[in-house]
This record gives structure tokens, C-alpha cells and sequence, in this order.
């Protein structure tokens, strides 16, 4: 390969240095103190007196490179051509001139961006791919998160919750981001087990296959005088880890995946340690194009903490406050065997006490 | 030839409608000049249809030397959409902070238009920017002007993943540590790492400065590393004072609400026994303007987080309580070398090191990379008496004690 | 003293090419083997680092990924094809 030698590699990330903007780098470390001025609009002040003004907007996520040049230009035309991004895909622009405030909003809304996911509001729900470009997804994700935020979308836009509000969608167990520790967990789930094609031999090691069931549900078998493996189906708790490894164990199914929902989570430390988000709701069928079971029951769930909770109080503390009973009587939600933890450490979810409300 | 365009896409179009940004739109706009989106859009319309995915992973394709960055994707019915028979993902390393300038998002684009779909997601749930879409052969082409533009691909497969921090020092009074500069510089460190995937699954480094824990570290990095400080919270009373009479309850909502009871508040004085401080940022949070961490700042290193992908979802526990953190950084990459020689060496294949540490116990662990146990590993000692004890005391001369037990 | 990455590389393209088909093999396996083989005074993991790198950028080994990483002879994407 003689281009080898010719190609750069390994050069890593351009330094971050070169994109902060002027304000930034004389006063970085140096921030004294920040106030959010309205919704998704906040200023820090530095020690030396400079403030940065940051408009955060929401996106789609799945961008074509048309809007990100709307970006650019709006970076241009407010902040010097600087702007960056959240974790949770927003875009954020970077002002020293407060009175460009209003223009950029405006030009935002424009453009169909709305600005706000600051302090007491829900943020943009952070989710993965979906339909759109996933092997293993057992629902949407962009089309769940925009009917679900088209929804929520006062939340977003005005600070009227008790605290912040932190969602996110995995369409899979797979779950690629922190989607298992969020006030509100929207997760992809399949019901079917794996459906054993023929051929398995020619693409997946059957040893590799048998070792990635966590509960042993994979055996060998011989079939037609091929050697390929069985699924006890019984033992089947539908992770899809065998379809990582092995193509040839597909679980997608229309009639039988969907939607779960999980509550509760965090990752803040904030009064409370971070902590899993816990199963609400065990299955949503799949109704696109804009899931209203799914939109429905969240908006329910948000509300009944909305009016419940305490300032400062996530999702969680509030649930723990008022006991999950509560929670699932006051959320109309149907509690079913399935809420019951069945693996490891499942002993530790038990209520060991007699502190019950009656 | 897919029949986009002529068939219409009426469930799609559903999610056009509404405030929040819509991104059919997005691939509708691409679709006009991009043949690859108007069969994406297709085959998308299809799954809405169908309500089934019609994606398959590839293993192979990436640019060359590299096992990463590149993710393969094939649609499992290219006769009818092929154009994006082959539809692959590239994942380029974003700047640390995700800060840009705006003639480095146009060069970005500028090359996603020559070489692939012209969609992205900005970003992908590690932090990368996706470059959503492009065929294989045009990977090499788009990778050599993605490193010719100062862009690097980032992690995929059993690798480090690409690190990423919240906007730290750059923008944030509590970053307890330059969550930037360490996330740019454990990058360019473990670039060998990240490219060439040797380890026995992946490995994530996430860095957020405060406990309120931006970045989500503690959920989804296998270590995970959090600005803290040691000293006394920093307080302008008069500030206070002010916050007070703003109208926020002070007793209730900051005192009441500290995890430790460690404040007290006599309506004119706000003292804390920070001794008892367990760090958790309620109190700055509520009172930006009065309460800030003190001086004396560094981070608490901890480890073994993941999604439940094989054994489990878990959190990351506590390895280092507290530590300095300044360049270069020597003592955290020595640290970060043992844990990955044990990994290596004892690791299953798609072990996480949370899960080996599960496996092995960390009291094993920790004797293995060479890490004192200490109290504040641990939320409670353990409640259960089965102790494997490794030694035990013989008396002088005592020839009728029975052989150790064989293990 | 120490063996070289090259002869390295050939003994780790052997193991690959006799295992191709019937077991994907990690650069850890790779790497014990190699360990194993050579003897621990001969041969370390830098070694085995240089030496997979040779087969890599050589176009003689590909990377693959089936739910984790592998080191494989190049061959044609199974799922490529329709």
C-alpha cells in the first residue's frame, strides 16, 4: 500500500482552543456566577465583569448539512461566527451583545428552532438512531421523540416544572446513550425471540453465539444434518445480545415490539445519589407515525409530578416521597407482573418493611 | 429504482407538523439534491408502514489501518433502494466541549457533500459528529479530507470510544477541573487505543467537572471522572441575604434539601459544617450567585459503568475518592495502564471492566492494579459473613494441623 | 534477543489464516498466543502491538466487528449481500 505513507492518521481532534471565542479564552476558568435571564437564554459574568450571553436552541438532531449552514450563518451574523453544542443536541449560541439577543431568537424561530430546555424545563430528549439507520432497533426514535416533544413542547419553551426534566429514548436495549438513568426512559423493546435461520453456521461461530446468552437460553442443536443452535424460549428475556454477534437470530417483529416506559433515574448528585430510572409502564405497541399511546402517557406521568412534586424535586425524589403505589394509581398506570425485577439481584427491589401507606 | 417521490410519504409527513424541529423535514431538504436521502426516505416511509427496521450491521468496511470509526450499513433491500445498498456511518471526533467556529462546521459539510448523504447527527449519543450515510467507496476519499481539514475519526468496536466532557472551565464557574484539556488530552494519548481496537469490549471516558454531572458520566463511561473539591463551599452572605429575599425559601428548599443536614440558616447567616459536605451541588445550584466549590479542587475517579449490554446496566463506583488533576496527567494514565493490562489479560470477550470487576470482586481488583481499598469505595461494608479469608495462623510446632483445604 | 514484530506477524498471519472461518480471533487472543509461543523473555505486547499493526496497514489482515472487535483475513461483507 504505497498511499500509506501519504495519509495522516492519528492526528485526533482538532484542539478546542482554536473555536472558543474571544470572551471565552480571556476569561476561561474565570467565571464567577450565571442567571438564566428567560427561558434558554442565560449570561455568565466573569471575575473581570465580561458576560457571555448563551441562546440555546433546540434541534432535530438528524441535521442535513443545509441547516447546519443556517447555523453558521447565524453564528456569523451574532457571535463573531462562534457557537457550540450541548450534550443533549442542542445548539447553543455564544453573544457578548446582549441587544442581538432578540434578533437571533427570532431568526431562530424563523427558521423553526424554538429556544428554551434551560433550568426548571425539559431539555431535548436525547435518543439514537431508530428506523432511520439502525440493525437492531425495535421501534422509531426520531419520530417518537418529535411527536413526544411537539407534545411537551411548553415545557420546553416556559420553566414551569418543579425541577429539571431529563429524558431519553434507546430504540433498543442496547441502549446507546444514558437513557437508564433519565427522570423519563423511553426504551425500544422486543417480545419475539430470536428466529434461528437457516445458514447460521455460514456467518456466526456457534460457540460465540451460545457464550453472549446472558441466561443460557442458546443451545446447540443439528438440524437437517447442519449444526446450528435452538433457543429455550422460556429463558428468553429478549436482550438481542445473540443478534449483536450473530445476523442470523433476527428479533424484529412488528406485532411484537414496542415501546417501554422507565421512570425516575438520574445522574446528578444533586441531594440525591444518581440512580436507575425504574419500569412504569412494560409495553407500548408501536403506532406510527406519531405514537399517541406513548405520547399520552407521558404527558400523564410529567403532569402528575408537575403538580405533585416539591421545588427541586425530580422525577425520583418525588416518586420516592409519595411511594410507588401512589405513583402508579395516581399515573393510571395498570401495575402487572412484569414490574417485578426476575433477575440478578431482583431480592434487592423487594419492599422489606412494613412502612406501607394505607 | 425506489418509488420515492412518486408514492408519497403520508406517515412521514405526520411528523412535519408541530413546534418541535421536524426531522423529516431535514431529509426531505437533503432529498431534493441527494438520490441516497430520497431512498432513505423511502425506506423509511416503509418502517413506518411496516413497523419494522430494515437496516443490517456490517463488520467490515472502515478506512484503512483503522478498526474503527466507521460504522457499516447495508438495507436488506437494495434492489429497490439502491442507493443506499450500502449506507455507512462515519464517526468523526468532535472538538472537546463541542465548540466550533463557524467556517469549521461549513468545511465539515462542504466535505459531507462530496462524499456522502449530506446527513449527520450533531451529535451521536458518545459525542462524535455522525456523518450519516455514504458508500464504500467513497470512505477513503471523505477520510482523507476529513485529516487534511484537522478532523480525526473517532472510537468504534472493542476500543476506547471517543471521550467526551461538558463545556467546563470554558463556560461553567464550577468546573473543578479542565474537563476540556484532559478529555483533548486523553485523546491524543490513547489515539493507538482508539483507532486500533485491542481490548476485550469498549472502553469509555467521560469527564464532567461538577457533581452535577453534565456529561453523564457515571451512567455511561467505563471510568468516569468528576470534578469535586475538598474545602469549604465559598459564601458571599450578602448574596444570600439577597437570594432570600428574591424569595427562595432557604430553610425548605436548600436546607432541608441537603442530603447531609449540614446547613443552617437563621435568616440572616448561612453556615454550613462542611466536614459533613457530601459535595452534591444542591445547595450551589439553588444560590449560583452565593455558594460557590471551593479552591482546593481535583476529581473523584470512578468506574465500571455501562448499559445493560451483556450482564447488566450499571453505575460507575468510586476508584479514586480524590485526586489532582493537572497536566500531564501522569498519575491518572498510569492508572488507567493497569486497569487495562488486567482487562486485557482477564477480560472475557465483550466484558466490560465494570463486569469484570463484578466477576472478580474489587477487593481482587483492586489488589491487581495496585489500589489501597478504602471505606469510600464502598456504600456500606459487606452484610453477608461468607469472607474468604486467604491466610490463616498456625501455632509454632503445630505438625497436626491439617494441610490448608485445597482450593 | 527479542524476537522481531516481523516474525511476529507471520506467526500471528498463520494463526489467523488457520482459524479463518472457524473462530474470529481478538488481538488479545492474538496476543497471548503469541506470548505462549514465543515465550514471555522473547516476546511482550509492544511486539504484538508493531506486529498486528504490520498486517493492518499492509492490507494482509482486516479489522472486523460482529458485537466485538476481531482480526480476520479480508473477505466479502456477508451482509453486502442483498
Amino acid at each position: 500500500m504505497t498511499t500509506a505513507a501519504q495519509r495522516k492518521t492519528d492526528i485526533g481532534p482538532p484542539s478546542y482552543e482554536q473555536f472558543l471565542p474571544p470572551v471565552i479564552k480571556q476569561n476561561y476558568g474565570r467565571w464567577k456566577y450565571h442567571e438564566i435571564l428567560r427561558p434558554g437564554v442565560m449570561v455568565h459574568v466573569a471575575r473581570s465583569g465580561d458576560k457571555l450571553y448563551t441562546v440555546r436552541a433546540a434541534s432535530s438532531r438528524l441535521m442535513g448539512i443545509e441547516r447546519i449552514r443556517r447555523f453558521a450563518d447565524l453564528a456569523d451574523k451574532y457571535c463573531g461566527g462562534y457557537l457550540r453544542f450541548t450534550s443533549r443536541h442542542n445548539v447553543e449560541f455564544l453573544l457578548t451583545d446582549q441587544s442581538k439577543i432578540e434578533p437571533l431568537i427570532a431568526d431562530l424561530a424563523r427558521l423553526g428552532h424554538p429556544v428554551g430546555g434551560m433550568g426548571n424545563a425539559i431539555s431535548a430528549i436525547v435518543h439514537t438512531q431508530g428506523w432511520v439507520h439502525c440493525h437492531s432497533a425495535a421501534t422509531d426514535a426520531s419520530g417518537v421523540v418529535k411527536a413526544v416533544m411537539d407534545d411537551l413542547h411548553e415545557y420546553f419553551v416556559e420553566r414551569k416544572l418543579p425541577a429539571k426534566l431529563r429524558v431519553a429514548l434507546a430504540c433498543c436495549l442496547n441502549m446507546c446513550g444514558a437513557v437508564h438513568c433519565s427522570d423519563i426512559a423511553i426504551l425500544g423493546v422486543h417480545r419475539r425471540p430470536p428466529r434461528v435461520q437457516g445458514g447460521l453456521k455460514r456467518i456466526c461461530e456457534i460457540p460465540n453465539v451460545i457464550a453472549s446468552c446472558p441466561t443460557a437460553a442458546i443451545r446447540p442443536a443439528t438440524v437437517n444434518g447442519e449444526p446450528t443452535v435452538e433457543i429455550d424460549e422460556a429463558n428468553c428475556m429478549f436482550c438481542a445480545n445473540c443478534f449483536s454477534v450473530c445476523p442470523a437470530l433476527p428479533l424484529a417483529d412488528p406485532l411484537n415490539d414496542g415501546i417501554s416506559i422507565w421512570v425516575g433515574g438520574k445522574v446528578s448528585n444533586a441531594r440525591s445519589e444518581p440512580t436507575f430510572s425504574k419500569l412504569a409502564i412494560p409495553f407500548i405497541p408501536n403506532n406510527p407515525p406519531r405514537w399517541p399511546e406513548v405520547v399520552t402517557s407521558i404527558r400523564r406521568i410529567v403532569e402528575v409530578w408537575a403538580k405533585g412534586a416539591r421545588p427541586f424535586e425530580r422525577m425520583g425524589e418525588f416518586i420516592e416521597r409519595i411511594g410507588w403505589p401512589r405513583f402508579f394509581q395516581e399515573a393510571g398506570i395498570e401495575f402487572r407482573k412484569e414490574h417485578i425485577d426476575d433477575y440478578r439481584y431482583a431480592g434487592l427491589s423487594y419492599k422489606r418493611s412494613a412502612q406501607l401507606r394505607h | 429504482m425506489a418509488q420515492s417521490g412518486n408514492n408519497g410519504t403520508p406517515l412521514l409527513d405526520e411528523l412535519e407538523k408541530g413546534p418541535w424541529p421536524s426531522f423529516v423535514t431535514q431529509i426531505k431538504e437533503q432529498a431534493a439534491k441527494n438520490a441516497m436521502c430520497k431512498d432513505l426516505l423511502a425506506l423509511l416511509e416503509r418502517s413506518y408502514r411496516e413497523k419494522v427496521g430494515h437496516w443490517k450491521h456490517g463488520g467490515i468496511v472502515g478506512v484503512l489501518g483503522y478498526g474503527g470509526g466507521v460504522i457499516g450499513r447495508y438495507n436488506d433491500l437494495p434492489e429497490e433502494y439502491p442507493h443506499i445498498a450500502h449506507f455507512h456511518t462515519m464517526r468523526v471526533n468532535m472538538p472537546s466541549g463541542w465548540f466550533y467556529t463557524s467556517a469549521s462546521l461549513r468545511t465539515i459539510c462542504d466535505i459531507w457533500e462530496r462524499h456522502g448523504s449530506g446527513l449527520t447527527n450533531m451529535h451521536g449519543s458518545t459525542g462524535d459528529i455522525i456523518l450519516l450515510g455514504t458508500t464504500t467507496d467513497q470512505l477513503e476519499p471523505a477520510f482523507r479530507e476529513l485529516t487534511e481539514a484537522g478532523f480525526d475519526l473517532g472510537g468504534s468496536g472493542s476500543a476506547v470510544r471517543t471521550p467526551s466532557c461538558c463545556v467546563g472551565p470554558a463556560r461553567c464557574e464550577w468546573a473543578c477541573y479542565d474537563t476540556l484539556h484532559l478529555t483533548n488530552d486523553l485523546t491524543h494519548t490513547f489515539q493507538d487505543e482508539l483507532h486500533r481496537p485491542a481490548f476485550p469490549y469498549k472502553f469509555k471516558f467521560k469527564c464532567s467537572g461538577c457533581p452535577n454531572d453534565c456529561v453523564a458520566a457515571i451512567a455511561r463511561a467505563d471510568m468516569s471522572i468528576i470534578g469535586t473539591w475538598r474545602d469549604d463551599i465559598k459564601i458571599d452572605q450578602a448574596e444570600v441575604r439577597a437570594a432570600a429575599q428574591a424569595g427562595l425559601d432557604i430553610h425548605r428548599d436548600v436546607c432541608a434539601r441537603c442530603p447531609t443536614q449540614c446547613m443552617e440558616w437563621d435568616g440572616n447567616t448561612l453556615a454550613i459544617d462542611d466536614a459533613n459536605c457530601v459535595k452534591c451541588m444542591h445547595c450551589i445550584n439553588a444560590m449560583p450567585k452565593a455558594l460557590a466549590p471551593g479552591d482546593d479542587r481535583g476529581a473523584t475517579i470512578l468506574l465500571g459503568s455501562k448499559a445493560p449490554i451483556v450482564q447488566g446496566a450499571q453505575l460507575s463506583a468510586v476508584l479514586v475518592p480524590f485526586v489532582k488533576l493537572e497536566p500531564p496527567y501522569r498519575e491518572l494514565k498510569d492508572l488507567v495502564q493497569r486497569i487495562w493490562d488486567f482487562w486485557c489479560e482477564n477480560g472475557k470477550n465483550r466484558e466490560r471492566v465494570g463486569e469484570l470487576v463484578q466477576r472478580v470482586g474489587l477487593g481482587n481488583f483492586l489488589e491487581a492494579i495496585g489500589v489501597e481499598p478504602l471505606p469510600e469505595m464502598l456504600a456500606y461494608p459487606r452484610d453477608n459473613p461468607y469472607v474468604f479469608y486467604e491466610e490463616y495462623l498456625e501455632a509454632e510446632g503445630d505438625e497436626g494441623a491439617a494441610e490448608p483445604a485445597a482450593q | 534477543m527479542a524476537v522481531t514484530s516481523e516474525t511476529v506477524a507471520d506467526a500471528m498471519y498463520a494463526m489467523i489464516a488457520e482459524y479463518q472461518g472457524k473462530k474470529k480471533l481478538k488481538a488479545t487472543d492474538l496476543t497471548k498466543a503469541m506470548i505462549e509461543k514465543f515465550g514471555e523473555a522473547e516476546c511482550d505486547r509492544q511486539v504484538c502491538k508493531a506486529a498486528i499493526r504490520t498486517l493492518i496497514d499492509s492490507g494482509k489482515c482486516v479489522y472486523t466487528y460482529f458485537g466485538g472487535s476481531y482480526i480476520e483475513l479480508p473477505h466479502a461483507e456477508g451482509a453486502a449481500q442483498g
